[in-house]
């Protein structure tokens, strides 16, 4: 084992925790609109990949400097998120039943409606751009290649950009979530629904915030895992939506601190995989992963056991 | 008398069951109004429907002359009516702060904080810990407190002694008198008809979706029926 410790080792490592930071991002939309819904997103993978394509679009006409670019996205993320509540999750939420919000017709329901929106999505995307990989223009991605040495280690100048926007990220969610109205209300809404509704919360604009939110997060993922690794295509979306969810499972279900620690632990380990296997079985890392939480830590690694009062 | 609410002919269906088959009742202004009866005979769908919770079938709400009965939950509190609700539904894995915050509307009122933590000392002892984390009268107290972080014009209680200890009982029903006090009128439901019927002025008692029976509350305390039925006991007891 130990030989192995060498510097590429170490550049595994690095490499796994870039990805990991994406999966993080993702699985942090994921976290939000299950606390909140108590459903999963099965559209938030598409979302991911609207985030590539708008970020490529904006690349191509606008050539945007980099931090505009990422704001392109975001807004482009904001935007899909709030079209897609509106069109999957919201014709369900018309009931007024004391678990209005968290029924289980619902829960079943816009499981359904999420896959087809998220199937349409993807097949109008493949339509207009083609079911092909698309390269991001030249000098872009090339200059998130730029090797930077850290003594004997080269980290890559977009793995230096996905930490930089991932930590911005980060912290302006937890800004958001403890230190604004808007954050409050998500976080209420997400520990008693009923609640929320007796002290005035805007149960509605609590979810579309909440859409929003974690949308704007996974749109920004795309881009960024589109230009570190150079092309993207219609269904870029699926593998990270998968690994995100086997992160949000084993970090809880509605612990977003768990979510990254445990996404940021998959990409990690994923790529030490490699070490060891082939590309193609690293994938199965995730899968085993799941099967050991739920076998093992059926609330998750960091699940306190779900707080409903 | 002015109304703060007014009740007219409340209906509320659940699918094909209804359960409350047209109520009406008035809180006045300065007053303490009880609702009383035993379980399952709709006084929580009443407090819900009144709160926008549930939708009224037929019937209106009117809030300080103000038809309320279509506007949305956060609507209705923001209009004044805010509530203690049944269950208590605080917001457990946050802080006792961010529950009394979640209570106000738009900024918090420092002083009203103030005011809510002299009158709950425990709240401010426990001030930066989870409300999950508290004993079943302290919920109740931050959920009584919560919701007059709202500054509510009327305010409404559902079974606010249920399940705490007679001496915890006693504190709530005096803290109803000071709610009063301080100049917000309170509709209160309870199955302690005892302890209600002394700190109210008016009752109504429910039954099978309806209002039986109502009255100045000393009336009720010395109703024959009442006191057969509510009150634990016969006429000489």
């Amino acid at each position: 084992m130990f030989d192995r410790f060498d510097i590429f080792f170490v550049q595994q490592l690095v490499n796994g925790f870039s990805v990991g930071l994406v999966y993080a991002l993702v699985a942090i939309g994921f976290t939000l609109i299950f606390g909140v819904l108590n459903v999963v997103n099965f559209a938030h993978g598409e979302i991911y990949m609207i985030g590539a394509y708008a970020g490529l679009m904006a690349l191509i006409f606008l050539a945007p400097p980099w931090v505009a670019l990422l704001l392109i996205v975001l807004a482009a993320g904001i935007v899909a998120g709030v079209l897609l509540e509106r069109a999957a999750f919201k014709p369900f939420r018309r009931f007024r039943d004391e678990a209005s919000l968290k029924s289980k017709a619902m829960r079943e329901s816009t499981l359904l409606s999420s896959l087809a929106v998220s199937i349409i999505v993807r097949e109008a995307t493949e339509k207009i751009f083609g079911a092909d990989m698309r390269p991001i223009p030249r000098a872009y991605a090339n200059a998130l290649q730029e090797p930077i040495l850290i003594g004997e280690l080269a980290v890559a100048s977009g793995q230096l950009v996905i930490l930089g926007a991932a930590i911005v990220m980060f912290l302006t969610l937890q800004f958001i979530l403890f230190r604004t109205q808007i954050g409050l209300s998500i976080r209420a809404v997400a520990a008693n629904p009923l609640g929320a509704q007796y002290v005035g919360v805007n149960v509605d604009r609590t979810v579309i915030a909440t859409f929003a939110i974690g949308s704007g997060m996974g749109a920004v993922a795309g881009i960024l895992i589109g230009l570190y690794q150079g092309t993207i295509f219609p269904a870029m979306g699926f593998a990270p939506g998968v690994k995100a969810f086997v992160a949000m499972v084993m970090g809880g279900l509605n612990s977003i601190p768990g979510a990254v620690i445990c996404a940021i632990f998959l990409g990690v380990s994923e790529a030490v995989a490699t070490e060891f296997f082939a590309q193609g079985w690293a994938d199965l890392v995730a899968y085993l992963f799941l099967v050991l939480t739920l076998i093992f830590f059926p609330t998750g690694l960091f699940g306190a056991g779900r707080e409903r009062v | 008398m002015s109304a703060v609410l007014e009740v007219r002919d409340l209906a509320v269906r659940m699918g094909a069951q209804t359960i409350l088959h047209g109520i009406s009742l008035d809180v006045p202004a300065g007053g303490i109004v009880t609702v009383l009866g035993s379980n399952g005979v709709g006084k929580t769908t009443l407090m819900r429907a009144l709160s926008g919770v549930y939708r009224a079938t037929s019937g209106t709400i009117r809030l300080l002359g103000e038809d309320i009965t279509a506007l949305p939950s956060h609507a209705i509190v923001r209009r004044g009516l805010a509530q203690a609700p049944e269950g208590r539904q605080i917001f457990g894995a946050m802080t006792v702060a961010e529950n009394l915050r979640l209570g106000a509307i738009g900024e918090a009122d420092q002083a009203l904080l103030e005011r809510i933590l002299t009158l709950f000392p425990i709240l401010r002892e426990r001030y930066r810990q989870r409300a999950g984390s508290l004993s079943g009268g302290e919920q109740q107290m931050l959920c009584v407190g919560r919701a007059m972080m709202a500054r509510p014009k009327l305010l409404l209680m559902d079974e606010p002694s249920l399940g705490l200890a007679p001496k915890l009982v006693k504190q709530i029903f005096d803290l109803v008198a000071t709610i009063r006090a301080d100049g917000t009128p309170v509709l209160l439901v309870e199955q302690n008809a005892r302890a209600a019927l002394r700190v109210a002025d008016h009752a109504y008692v429910m039954d099978g979706g309806r209002i039986v029976l109502e009255g100045p509350a000393r009336e009720l305390a010395e109703d024959e029926r009442v006191k057969a039925a509510y009150l634990g006991g016969h006429a000489h007891a």
